[in-house]
């Protein structure tokens, strides 16, 4: 049964949580390889492989909502131990037989309909007329319609070409890639995944943007961290504790910044988080539609 | 999708009478195979119109050499035994397609 949850049988989520707590009990559980050398990302601890559609193919997730999982788990939790917390939630919360066809464009209409987003295009009229155009596809799909291929490649040449109309500041570029990103049916493997990572560049952009760090400052730090490496500088601390010192006593000013900049670094991976929270609350509430025979009722 | 080594490779795409994508590609490239599952979904949407042909560079250095490889992904259109055009680099999915449409088109 396609996208319909764990293929109503409930033996099949059991495996799938077993597998997963497993490697979470073992310390085994990672972000990334998916599987290698007894170490399991989110997709690799289930199938044992890294193939992410014989994940959705034995679980009965659909292969978009699948391939955005690592996603979600990479960019929306930084700690290990949250991020076994999520991938075993959305196992155990995904009810077993939710028909769960209509989740992928749920979300990307709701990552389309933003109000960010929909703030910076609303001054690009033929951009806004494509978002609108493709949230409607959408829309159309989550009432039961085929829209045809040619519909969905029509729009999407028209976002692109759009895109390439809006100009060259890349916070307008980057709304476009969300709208462009967008255009393809929930079907296709990687329309959510593509479609939250433009959207979690936007974010990002526009975040750094409103706290005026731009790109000659990412640069001057990054200079002033490879000097630093090169020379041997504030040696005795690491990473970014490292960095921070050397901005702390050499670049006050640059340091104030960098440390907002890692703040609202920090709240671009909340949106993913949050993203990823709301797909488990849409998979609790699909449809029930198949289950299987209670082992007494077999019997009986 | 195929995959052509130095020996197959005229055979497979220079005498194709489809036009051919060439995907020069590396075991070890993260962007390559972020590229991967794009590509299969792109060889089933112009199956009728195209073929595509991966290339692992790693495996095929000459290949690499003759079409002068400075990065990959490396995204040829090969139509006729010619190229006619190419993409180096990470593309998003509709940039791809609409990349593929103006040079190959499809209905």
């Amino acid at each position: 049964m396609a996208d319909i949850a764990f293929h109503g049988d409930p033996a099949v989520k059991a495996q799938a949580q077993e597998r997963l707590h497993r490697h979470v009990a073992a310390g085994t559980f990672v972000y990334f390889p998916a599987w290698e050398n007894g170490n399991a990302n989110v997709i690799g601890a289930v199938v044992e492989a890294d193939d992410t559609p014989l994940y959705a193919q034995t679980l009965g997730y659909p292969v978009a909502l699948a391939e955005t999982l690592p996603k979600f788990v990479n960019d929306g939790f930084g700690e290990r131990e949250d991020a076994a917390i999520f991938a075993e939630a959305w196992l155990a919360r995904t009810p077993v037989g939710a028909d769960l066809s209509r989740i992928v464009s749920q979300l990307v209409v709701e990552l389309l309909d933003d109000v960010e987003l929909v703030e910076t295009i609303g001054v690009h009229p033929d951009l806004e007329h494509c978002r609108a155009e493709i949230v409607d596809l959408h829309r159309r799909a989550l009432a039961g319609e085929m829209p045809d291929r040619k519909a969905w490649k029509a729009l999407r040449l028209k976002a692109v070409a759009a895109t390439d109309a809006v100009g060259d500041a890349p916070l307008d570029r980057q709304a476009g890639n969300v709208v462009e990103a967008a255009a393809w049916p929930g079907t296709m493997r990687t329309v959510l995944r593509d479609t939250l990572t433009a959207r979690s560049s936007f974010g990002l952009t526009r975040a750094l943007a409103e706290v005026g760090w731009t790109m000659e400052k990412e640069g001057q730090v990054f200079r002033i961290r490879e000097k630093a490496e090169k020379d041997g500088y504030k040696a005795e601390f690491s990473g970014l504790e490292r960095l921070l010192a050397i901005l702390d006593a050499d670049h006050p000013a640059l340091a104030a910044g960098f440390r907002t900049r890692l703040e609202r670094m920090g709240q671009s991976s909340e949106q993913c988080r949050a993203v990823a929270w709301r797909a488990i609350e849409l998979m609790e509430t699909a449809p029930i539609v198949a289950s299987v025979p209670s082992p007494a009722s077999v019997e009986a | 999708m195929r995959n052509a080594t130095e020996q197959d490779f005229d055979d497979i795409v220079m005498k194709n009478d489809k036009p051919v994508l060439v995907d020069f590609w590396a075991p070890w490239c993260a962007p390559c195979k972020a590229l991967a599952p794009t590509l299969d979904e792109l060889a089933e949407e112009y199956a009728d119109e195209m073929e595509i042909v991966k290339v692992d560079i790693d495996a095929n250095p000459k290949l690499a050499e003759r079409f002068e490889v400075r990065g990959i992904p490396l995204l040829l259109i090969v139509k006729e035994g010619a190229e006619t055009a190419r993409a180096f680099g990470t593309m998003s999915r509709s940039r791809l397609d609409a990349f593929v449409d103006a040079h190959i088109g499809a209905e």
